[in-house]
C-alpha cells in the first residue's frame, strides 16, 4: 500500500496542548512520527535573564502548569543551593506535603486525560472531582487555584492557614478508597487493559539513552527516582516504595503513576507525623545576588527529572538560565515507541508520556 | 563491573588520559568539572560514556561568553549506577562555534543540540537533523546570543522608572 504522511495536530484534543505529529502511516500502522515543537515558544530563559532572582518564580509556575509547586520548588531549591541559603525545619516539612499533594493532582489530572483520550469519561469527571479537592487546599495556602508562586527562595511565602494540616488529613482519609474505585474503571476492566498492554513499547536502554526520567524511566523497569538516589529537601527521612514496570508500555507507565499516588500519601502521612513549629522562611536579603559559578540542579518532579541550570556572574540576575524540562526528554523518545503500532495505539502512547507543552516549548 | 568511583576519582582518570586537552579541571559540590577546548570533545564524551560508563546526559546547554569571545557548550553527566557527576564544559571560539555532535553516544542530545543550535548558533558537526528546534524555520539570528537585538524584545529600563513614565523603547 502507499504510505502517506498525515499531520497529528497541531490542533488535537489528545496531544494536550499544541504539537505537531508528522506521521508517516501505512495503512492504519505507524512508521514514522516526526514531532514539531515550539508552539507554546517565550523563551522563557532569555525572560529570566532579565529578572531579579526572586521575579523569576512567578514565570516557573508557567512552565508546568499541572505541577506549578513542584516548579517553585526546584527553582527555588536551585537558588538556594547556588547561595547556600538555610531552610527552616517546618518549611521542608511543608515543602514536602505540598509537593507530593501536588503530585497527586497532577497523576490525577494525567490519568483523567488519560482516561478521555481512551473514551473513558466516567474516569475523567472522577478524578477532577479529587483534583479539585487538592486545589482548594492550594488555594487556602497561597490564595491561587493554579499558579501559586508559594515558594521563596529560603523557604515559604506563608505558614499554612490554621487547621490545614487537620484538613490535609481528612483528604487524604477520603482519598485512599477513592484509588480502588479507579481501579474498577482501569485495571480491573478488560477494555482498558486490551488497549494499552503491549502498546508503545520503550526498551530500558532507550530510555536511558533518551534521557527519559520519572514514570517514563520507571515503566521501562529501571528502579530511579531522585527522592531517593539524590535526595533534595528531606526525603531521606521518609520510608516510601519505588514503583516500576516490567516490559515498559503504557500499561507500565499507567501503573507507575497510579501506584506512585499511593506512595504520596504514605509521605504525606508520615510528614504530617513530624511536622515541627516554627519559621518558615529564613531571613534573606531584599537584593539576592548569588556568588560566581554555575549549577544543575536537579528534582524529581511529577514528570520526572526537572533540572535548573544557572550560571551567575555574581549580580542580582542570572547570567545564564536553562530549564531541563522532564516531558521535553520524554517526548524525545516518542518516534522510536511510535513504529510499528496503530493509529489510534498513537493516542494511547502519547497520553503515555504525559506531555505539558508548555514546558517542552518553554 | 567498575566500583564506585569519586569525584576525584573521575577527574583523576580524564586527567590521565586527556590531560593536554583540559584547561581547568576541580571538584566542586561532589561534581567533577572539567573545563576542554572544542578539538576533542567527542573523544572526551565517548570516554566517559563508554569507559567510565556515564549513561544519561542530563542537561545540555549553550552559554555565550562575548567577553572571552567564546561559546560554551556544558554537559550534566551522570549515571544511573555511580553517585558523582561530570560537568563537562567545551569553550568554542565565538565566530566559528562548531564542535561535534554527541548524538551517537546518548540519542537525549539531539533534541538538545538543536535548542543550543536555535537560541545560541552552536553548530554541532555530525548532527543527523540539526534544524531549528522552538523557533520558526525562518527566524533570522539565536535569542540568547547575548548581543541579539530585536524590536520586539526591548528590557524594561530598571533605573529611570519614576513614577508617570512610560518606558520607550531604545533601539541599539
Amino acid at each position: 500500500m502507499e504510505e502517506m504522511w498525515v499531520n497529528m495536530g497541531p490542533q488535537h484534543p489528545s496531544t494536550h496542548g499544541v504539537l505537531r505529529l508528522l506521521l508517516k502511516l501505512d495503512g492504519e500502522v505507524v512508521r514514522e512520527c516526526i514531532p514539531y515543537l515550539g508552539y507554546m515558544h517565550r523563551c522563557h530563559e532569555k525572560i529570566g535573564e532579565n529578572r531579579a532572582y526572586v521575579q523569576i518564580i512567578p514565570y516557573t509556575d508557567r512552565l508546568d502548569y499541572l505541577a506549578s509547586m513542584y516548579n517553585n520548588w526546584a527553582y527555588c531549591l536551585a537558588c538556594e543551593r547556588l547561595m547556600e541559603i538555610p531552610i527552616p525545619e517546618r518549611a521542608e516539612y511543608l515543602r514536602v506535603i505540598i509537593g507530593e499533594l501536588q503530585r497527586i493532582a497532577s497523576h490525577l489530572i494525567w490519568l483523567g486525560t488519560f482516561g478521555l483520550d481512551l473514551g473513558n469519561f466516567t474516569l475523567f469527571m472522577w478524578c477532577f472531582r479529587e483534583r479539585e479537592m487538592v486545589l482548594d487546599l492550594f488555594e487556602a495556602v497561597s490564595g491561587q487555584r493554579l499558579n501559586y508562586s508559594f515558594m521563596r527562595i529560603g523557604g515559604l511565602a506563608l505558614d499554612v492557614p490554621e487547621g490545614w494540616l487537620a484538613d490535609v488529613k481528612a483528604f487524604l482519609a477520603y482519598f485512599k478508597p477513592r484509588l480502588l474505585e479507579y481501579d474498577r474503571l482501569t485495571t480491573d476492566q478488560i477494555i482498558w487493559q486490551k488497549r494499552i498492554q503491549g502498546v508503545g513499547i520503550l526498551k530500558p536502554e532507550d530510555a536511558i539513552s533518551y534521557a527519559c526520567s520519572g514514570p517514563m524511566l520507571r515503566g521501562s523497569g529501571i528502579r530511579w527516582d531522585l527522592r531517593r538516589d539524590d535526595p533534595y529537601g528531606i526525603y531521606d527521612r521518609f520510608d516510601f516504595d519505588i514503583p516500576v514496570g516490567v516490559s515498559g508500555d503504557v500499561w507500565d507507565r499507567f501503573w507507575v503513576r497510579r501506584r506512585e499516588m499511593e506512595e504520596s500519601v504514605k509521605i504525606v502521612e508520615q510528614a504530617l507525623k513530624d511536622i515541627p513549629p516554627g519559621p518558615v522562611l529564613s531571613p534573606v536579603a531584599k537584593k539576592l545576588r548569588a556568588p560566581v559559578g554555575d549549577i544543575y540542579s536537579r528534582v524529581e518532579s511529577p514528570r520526572g527529572e526537572l533540572g535548573h541550570y544557572i550560571v551567575a556572574d555574581g549580580s542580582e540576575r542570572p547570567y545564564r538560565y536553562k530549564v531541563r524540562a522532564p516531558t521535553f526528554a520524554n517526548l524525545s523518545a516518542l518516534p522510536v515507541m511510535l513504529p510499528g503500532y496503530m493509529v489510534a495505539d498513537a493516542v494511547a502512547v502519547l497520553g503515555s508520556v504525559d506531555i505539558v507543552l508548555c514546558e517542552v516549548d518553554r | 563491573m567498575i566500583g564506585i568511583m569519586t569525584a576525584e576519582d573521575i577527574l583523576q582518570q580524564i586527567q590521565s588520559r586527556f590531560g593536554g586537552e583540559i584547561r581547568t579541571a576541580e571538584v566542586r559540590r561532589g561534581e567533577a568539572c572539567v573545563t576542554i577546548g572544542a578539538d576533542r570533545n567527542y573523544e572526551i564524551c565517548r570516554f566517559i560514556r563508554e569507559e567510565l560508563g556515564y549513561d544519561y546526559l542530563n542537561c545540555l546547554s549553550g552559554v555565550d561568553w562575548p567577553t572571552d569571545n567564546e561559546m560554551e557548550v556544558v554537559y550534566a553527566i551522570s549515571s544511573l549506577k555511580q553517585p558523582g557527576k561530570i560537568m563537562l564544559r567545551a569553550r568554542v571560539p565565538r565566530d566559528e562555534p562548531v564542535l561535534r555532535s554527541v548524538v551517537p553516544l546518548w540519542a537525549t542530545a539531539n533534541w538538545h543540540e538543536r535548542e543550543a543550535y536555535d537560541l545560541l548558533g552552536i553548530r554541532f558537526e555530525n548532527h543527523p537533523d540539526l534544524r531549528r528546534i522552538l523557533l520558526s524555520e525562518d527566524w533570522i539570528g539565536h535569542p540568547l546570543q547575548k548581543d541579539y537585538q530585536d524590536e520586539r524584545f526591548v528590557p524594561y529600563p530598571w533605573d529611570d522608572r519614576k513614577p508617570g513614565t512610560v518606558a520607550r523603547p531604545t533601539t541599539a
